[in-house]
């Protein structure tokens, strides 16, 4: 029941963001809440305070989840892919 | 206007930081009035979130155009938030930024009001009839208003000021609010689409009976709206119902709820059906439009919006000329201060690359609205957006809502979210 509700979740979006946008410009959107250099502040988390593989877990965590907090809202556009591309970003490739 | 001490303020600050010009308009150096120059002189006019995000990302190259900012005032009052500095829920200084020019090292300021744009002359004309020229415009000017409910007249200081324009009004908005007695009726007219931050006619709904409520004052608020629907409209009802028991009520455009005369001497209003509703407290949220500016300079489209490339954002119809935020159709997105954030990004990154002859970046667009209920129930709306195959439309990839079954801790954490998002945005482009 719960990976048909994720599914039908899935496909209520029109269309989906995967490999056809820059990560760099989808990045610009994220500091709008995270800072323009990810610090967060007293409401927001910090991503620089995260490891590169938490920031990855989480988010990929946020991709599956069935609930409507905004983080997990607005990540189901991305695929695993998007969000490796975006860690490499945010924390370098090592 | 530009308040006294604001501006004495503001004039030590240019005796303090020479890399930093801060003129008024009658003292534009005869640089500023040339139209020959190495570097492509780029000009803001407002500072807003559109103005102020645009200002945040060219500025980082400075070394390749000359930036001009014209703002004729040095302090700003958010839209966002300013909902619950009505209702007493944070302080008015919460909304309220200086604008801090020793941010800046490479840009010139023009502490001016502007009449008018002249495209063909690459040139904006001051309040002192100077010719400002320019390479690229861009313009970010907010919302205009529409006075067409009879008997309204939105400058008129005898009635409810519509507090939709982040002015000083706020205070006389608060200060008829706690006038208020017992069993006193309030009633809010919702304009109609398109207008700035969708969800806000309903919850200043919620946040005027909150303040009520915490009065303890038997109140009725009525929302007249007219329009049919409203975003969040599922949410919104529910906290009518779980958090004020029904103290609020709709009233849709096909029910009787558009209201089309108002009667400021006996406190009534008139709708579409005929009916008429007696307020205590009559706060009516005008139709809008483009911007004066916008207007007067005649840049608009036929449906009174900007129509711009998607792309760049520079006008359809006017080379060189970019306009950002409230005054354009950005298709699915709505006038909200997180659009403008997110269009003024794709647009300075745009120019950026126009400037050094590099292709353009393929936009995508965020927009979050928070709304509140409470100072600790907030709920959102969330949607990515991108361009259509034709690249000429803004379309949304779905947009989604808070869940209904949120729990006290949910609607916290929305709470913060929100209270974060604002902090993050002003500190980028005001501190």
């Amino acid at each position: 029941m719960k990976i048909i509700s994720i599914f039908l979740f899935l496909i209520s979006f029109k269309f989906t963001i995967a490999g056809e946008i820059e990560v760099s410009i989808i990045l610009e959107n994220c500091k709008s809440c995270h800072g323009e250099n990810y610090e967060g502040n007293e409401y927001i988390s910090s991503l620089k305070m995260l490891e590169k593989n938490d920031f990855i877990t989480r988010m990929n965590d946020y991709i599956i989840r069935n609930d409507s907090e905004v983080m997990s809202r607005i990540s189901k556009v991305f695929n695993k892919s998007d969000i490796l591309k975006m860690a490499d970003v945010i924390y370098g490739r090592k | 206007m530009v308040e006294n001490s604001a501006r004495r303020k503001f004039l030590k600050k240019i005796g303090l930081y020479s890399s930093f010009i801060a003129l008024s308009s009658s003292f534009i150096p005869r640089g500023l009035q040339s139209k020959v120059k190495s570097k492509p002189r780029v000009v803001i006019i407002g500072y807003g979130i559109g103005g102020a995000t645009c200002l945040e990302y060219l500025v980082n190259y400075s070394n390749y155009m000359e930036i001009v900012l014209v703002e004729q005032n040095n302090k700003t009052q958010t839209c966002p938030l300013s909902n619950l500095v009505l209702s007493d829920i944070i302080s008015y200084k919460r909304i309220v930024h200086e604008f801090d020019y020793n941010k800046f090292k490479n840009i010139k300021f023009v502490n001016s009001y502007v009449n008018k744009v002249v495209p063909y002359k690459k040139a904006v004309v001051l309040n002192d009839d100077t010719k400002l020229y320019y390479d690229y415009l861009i313009l970010s000017p907010g919302v205009g208003f529409k006075n067409d409910i009879e008997g309204y007249n939105y400058k008129d200081k005898e009635i409810v000021p519509h507090c939709w324009d982040g002015s000083k009004n706020i205070i006389d908005f608060k200060r008829r609010l706690n006038d208020l007695e017992n069993n006193s009726t309030v009633i809010i007219s919702s304009p109609d689409y398109p207008y700035r931050c969708p969800p806000a006619p309903y919850e200043r709904a919620c946040l005027l009976a909150n303040v009520l409520q915490r009065k303890k004052k038997k109140f009725k608020v009525l929302i007249l709206d007219s329009k049919d629907s409203f975003t969040k409209k599922e949410n919104f009802q529910n906290e009518w119902k779980t958090i004020y028991k029904d103290s609020i009520e709709w009233v849709s455009r096909s029910k009787g709820g558009q209201v089309v005369y108002y009667d400021k001497r006996n406190k009534y209003v008139k709708t579409n059906s005929g009916e008429i509703f007696k307020g205590d407290f009559i706060n009516i949220i005008p139709n809008q439009t483009t911007s004066d500016l916008i207007s007067k300079s005649e840049l608009n489209s036929k449906d009174s919006w900007c129509s711009i490339n998607p792309v760049t954002f520079e006008l359809e119809n006017y080379k060189n000329i970019f306009v950002v935020g409230d005054s354009i159709n950005a298709w699915d997105m709505p006038k909200s201060a997180f659009s403008a954030n997110s269009q003024a990004k794709v647009l300075s990154l745009n120019l950026i690359n126009r400037i050094l002859n590099k292709p353009f970046i393929d936009p995508v667009f965020l927009n979050t609205c928070y709304s509140f209920s409470t100072s600790r129930r907030a709920f959102s709306i969330s949607s990515w957006y991108k361009l259509n195959k034709n690249k000429n439309k803004i379309v949304s990839l779905g947009s989604n809502t808070s869940s209904l079954d949120y729990s006290e801790g949910d609607y916290l954490r929305e709470t913060k979210e929100a209270y974060g998002w604002y902090d993050s945005l002003v500190k980028s482009i005001y501190y």
